[in-house]
């Protein structure tokens, strides 16, 4: 048993390519395995630092036998050449070349003994188009080859059973040699085989495997914090980038001036986290600290990183702080007129144009919130002024925030603070959702204002191309409705919005906005309840049919369904309809003319007569749910028909002689699947 | 060697004529600025038009730089609307691009093994120049001191072979060395003669320029009339002049959006006027090449 050892290395692969390089490489290599039926240790793994991408696989047998085969070469009509180059191809001779026919004529054909094939050959054959098939999401060229790579490749060392592999990718040669100092690529050092490379890279701090240089991060963290009494926030996603942007780790812990704690800490996280990665810290009660977190790729011996660190972070957080300071004093109220000059979108106006719209809206949704009229217009037309300010400019992630945090300085009411902060929110799946109602209110206001924008405008994405983001907007449009439970007419508010557009001269289509964005929208509902793994039939029932109005509605029930699906009370219910709807299925073929219910008159027994009062009763319970409907209570209203309908069918035969008692009893069944279809349309539900 | 430039402090100039000189050594033409008015070192004819065609190139200059929606006016200590970039444009890329990069920062007294250097990914691209390229920002203890980039393609043309283009920002190199906390600090001599010194008048006055004062009016003919020229100039086929006025347009741009006149949707409109004009003359430079 062998083992396959490759180290590509290259200048500075950045950490989702590298990630990406590792994916392929390994998919790759797997392949070639497999195709070529070679035992291999499946639990192999793929390595990388910046500068190194690392293959490392056992278990490999040396040899493997090729059964013998018959290789089909031209049809017999054809020119000699084809012939002798078959021969040639196969490294044959012509004695060995015989005639066969097949169903599509007369072939030469070639015999291939078995062999025994040794593997560092087929790998010495292969490697190179291994790696060629590496799909980069990003690759680039450099200076006269014609080889695409992530960043320019400089050498590639290969070894199997510790012996070189020899071969050619495009201008490079591999060797069993590689650079010991990636800075100055320098060092040049034999290594046969993977433990005695990982050993020498050790001993110089460096980790070659990611998973290890991850961990050692962790610790070295962890034992800084637990000593001072501090915390990182959990399931950093920058700590995976910082992994893979080191492969020499070193942990500093480093401050900045208190001061800056002045400053609204999203601003000093943005800054730490997004332009200097670095760790931020908090206190028990999750203050923001003035200490963070570096991570070198040398060791700090002089004290020297530490140092440049804290200045950098000492002049950025000053920037941060001139601009604050300039721009919270700024009357956000006097400066809403400059949005005037200020361009929403081509062909939607200016952002001036945009909170006057937005601003009616959001006072027709706050008579349905029961909130005040006064405080959700003054969050609207104060919501977009922080656009214009410095620290947007620097800070474009924090649009929004910033405004709450300069309306609360400005001593803004408490909530029209938080509705500015949050007016973008939720942006998307995953994100953060708002819980009070004003901020759900302007969020709300500016989402349907954008989506109608863009719709009237005729920007709506495609199924490839969604450059403005819109798929995002309306799946935050319905994560707001169903998550907060919001009872509210959306079509109103799309017609609504189409007025306050048409009043400011834009001629928009509004039937064709309504149909299109409610298509759209009811389309993000199903994702979303997609997202939320509920059942596709009970998806594709829920919001068969739908309205706007009534995405929270289908939301509920599709949840409420999902549940209970396979409980009790769910599968009777299913079982019930499905009984009855079958029989009117097959019986509609004679065109059974339904007048939509029963002739009491017309009963034959108490089977019928019992059925008829049960289902009057539900829909009596149906009529005095009105808006505050439990759906579970439903549900096992629903379900509670099932003694009645076991005992109509034991008892009744529904295909009377008579066709007046058959008709009056399928209109019976008929009443119950549409007493049913009230709640939800099982007819698309599998049983 | 090495220790008698820690004991002193390097000056702004002494910081530029080493760089000169090292990469004079590596045998770059030592070129002077350009004498219109950039946005970058990049936009100089020996970066731009040069990293077009097969012929190989390799030079290194000081290039003053105008950024004229950055002025402050001097109030800020790390944000200037001109400032210093030095260029260097090698084409093709030298295999060991990386090692020489090092070793010059090693002749402005940044040793590798002192200090943390990183290369960050970061892709360049330049929208009015029709050009991209892949690379990173050199980060040196969390400072970014320069820029490295491998062209792939410029006015439009896929660059062949690949030109490396480094860019030092001297001003952020120089606070790092002098250890300095406002550009308006830095020692630009031995005299003592500071950065301040030099510019802190030049930096308010043309603040008030790009954002008060410059007649917008006139800027917008100026640039039809500038654009109008670089047509004619593409028409005739020559590569220099044709350049010079699409750069006048560039920078005449450039102070239209400081003032703050030129809307989202024009801005991107400009944008591709001037681009269209670079791709134009790539391809007239491009054809004298052959």
């Amino acid at each position: 048993m062998s083992e396959l050892f490759v180290e590509l290395f290259s200048e500075e692969i950045p950490a989702k390519l590298q990630i990406n390089a590792r994916n392929e490489l390994k998919r790759n290599i797997k392949n070639f395995f497999i195709d070529n039926q070679i035992k291999f240790n499946e639990n192999f793994n793929v390595y990388s630092t910046p500068n190194r991408l690392v293959l490392y696989i056992d278990k490999i047998p040396n040899e493997i036998k090729l059964n013998s085969e018959e290789i089909r070469g031209p049809n017999v009509n054809a020119p000699e050449k084809a012939l002798e180059g078959f021969i040639r191809s196969n490294n044959t001779t012509s004695e060995k070349i015989f005639k066969k026919d097949t169903e599509k004529g007369e072939f030469y054909f070639f015999k291939k003994e078995s062999q025994k094939v040794k593997v560092s050959d087929l790998l010495e054959k292969n490697l190179s188009e291994i790696l060629t098939k590496i799909s980069w999401n990003k690759s680039m060229k450099w200076s006269n080859y014609d080889l695409y790579w992530g960043r320019p490749l400089k050498s590639i060392l290969a070894t199997f059973n510790k012996k070189l592999l020899n071969f050619n990718f495009n201008h490079i040669n591999s060797s069993n040699k590689t650079f010991t100092d990636k800075s100055l690529e320098e060092g040049m050092k034999i290594f046969n085989d993977f433990n005695s490379y990982l050993k020498f890279f050790k001993q110089k701090g460096i980790l070659i495997e990611q998973d290890l240089r991850k961990k050692f991060i962790q610790n070295k963290i962890n034992e800084i914090i637990n000593k001072q009494n501090l915390k990182i926030e959990q399931n950093n996603k920058l700590i995976d980038e910082i992994v893979n942007i080191v492969e020499k780790p070193t942990v500093i812990i480093c401050n900045f001036d208190n001061k800056f704690l002045n400053i609204p800490s999203e601003i000093l996280i943005t800054t730490m986290q997004s332009h200097q990665k670095y760790l931020p810290t908090f206190d028990k009660k999750n203050n923001l600290t003035n200490n963070f977190f570096v991570v070198s790729d040398i060791k700090d011996t002089r004290g020297l990183v530490k140092l440049g660190n804290e200045r950098v972070i000492e002049a950025r957080l000053s920037d941060a702080e001139f601009f604050w300071e300039k721009n919270k004093t700024q009357n956000l109220v006097k400066q809403v007129d400059r949005l005037k000059n200020i361009n929403y979108f081509k062909g939607l106006g200016s952002y001036f144009d945009k909170i006057q719209r937005m601003r009616k809206l959001s006072s027709l949704i706050s008579d349905d919130f029961l909130i005040s009229k006064d405080k959700i217009e003054i969050a609207s037309s104060i919501c977009k002024v922080d656009l214009m300010s410095d620290l947007v400019g620097e800070f474009p992630e924090l649009q929004g925030i910033v405004g709450g945090h300069f309306a609360k300085f400005q001593g803004f009411d408490k909530e029209v603070c938080l509705a500015v902060s949050e007016q973008y929110l939720p942006n998307g799946m995953e994100s953060k959702l708002p819980k009070k109602m004003y901020s759900i209110a302007l969020s709300l206001s500016d989402k349907i204002d954008s989506l109608v924008g863009f719709f009237g405008i005729n920007l709506k994405p495609t199924s490839s191309k969604d450059p403005y983001a819109i798929r995002r907007m309306a799946i935050s449009l319905v994560r707001l409705i169903v998550e907060n439970e919001i009872k509210i007419k959306l079509k109103d508010l799309i017609v609504y919005t189409c007025s306050t557009y048409r009043d400011q001269g834009y001629e928009f289509d509004i039937k064709k906005i309504q149909k299109e964005l409610s298509e759209f929208i009811i389309e993000r509902l199903r994702n979303y309840l997609k997202e939320k793994k509920i059942r596709q039939d009970i998806i594709e029932s829920s919001t068969f049919l739908l309205g706007l109005d009534d995405l929270l509605k289908a939301y509920k029930k599709s949840l409420c369904l999902n549940k209970n699906v396979k409980k009790e009370i769910g599968s009777q219910t299913i079982a019930v309809y499905k009984r009855c709807s079958n029989i009117l299925n097959s019986e509609e073929k004679i065109s059974l003319e339904t007048l939509g219910f029963a002739d009491p008159g017309l009963f034959k027994n108490d089977y019928e007569k019992k059925l008829y009062k049960k289902i009057n009763d539900i829909r009596k319970y149906f009529l005095s749910i009105g808006k505050d409907e439990n759906y579970e209570e439903s549900l096992k209203v629903l379900s509670s028909i099932k003694n009645e309908v076991n005992n109509f069918f034991d008892n009744v035969i529904v295909n009377d002689e008579d066709i007046i008692i058959k008709k009056n009893r399928l209109e019976l069944l008929n009443m119950l699947c549409k007493t049913f279809d009230n709640y939800f349309n099982f007819s698309r539900i599998e049983s | 060697m090495v220790s008698k430039i820690k004991k002193k402090t390097l000056s702004f100039q002494d910081t530029i004529f080493n760089l000169q000189k090292y990469w004079s050594k590596k045998g770059c033409v030592i070129l002077q600025p350009y004498d219109l008015e950039v946005g970058a070192g990049t936009f100089h004819p020996a970066t731009t038009l040069r990293s077009l065609g097969p012929k190989p190139w390799k030079t290194a200059y000081v290039q003053p730089s105008r950024r004229p929606t950055d002025g402050r006016y001097g109030d800020n200590p790390n944000r200037l609307q001109h400032y210093y970039q030095f260029q260097v444009l090698i084409k093709p890329s030298p295999k060991e691009i990386k090692k020489i990069y090092l070793n010059s920062l090693s002749s402005i007294g940044i040793n590798h093994e002192e200090h943390d250097i990183r290369f960050v990914e970061d892709d360049w691209e330049s929208p009015t120049l029709g050009a991209a390229g892949l690379g990173w920002e050199v980060w040196c203890d969390g400072m970014e001191v320069t820029q490295f980039t491998y062209f792939q393609q410029m006015a439009g043309v896929e660059c062949k072979p690949v030109s490396v283009e480094i860019t030092y920002g001297l001003e952020r190199l120089c606070m790092f060395i002098q250890n300095k906390k406002s550009v308006f600090d830095l020692i630009w001599n031995d005299e003592g003669i500071t950065y301040k010194d030099v510019f802190h008048q030049s930096e308010k006055e043309f603040s008030a320029y790009n954002f008060e004062y410059a007649n917008t009016d006139n800027l917008f003919k100026i640039f039809e009339m500038l654009e109008e020229e670089t047509k004619l100039l593409v028409e005739k086929k020559i590569s220099f002049p044709a350049y010079d006025q699409c750069l006048k347009c560039s920078h005449v741009f450039n102070i239209l959006d400081a003032r703050g006149v030129i809307s989202v949707a024009q801005r991107a409109e400009y944008i591709a006027r001037i681009r269209e004009l670079t791709k134009s003359i790539g391809k007239v430079w491009i054809e004298s090449q052959s």
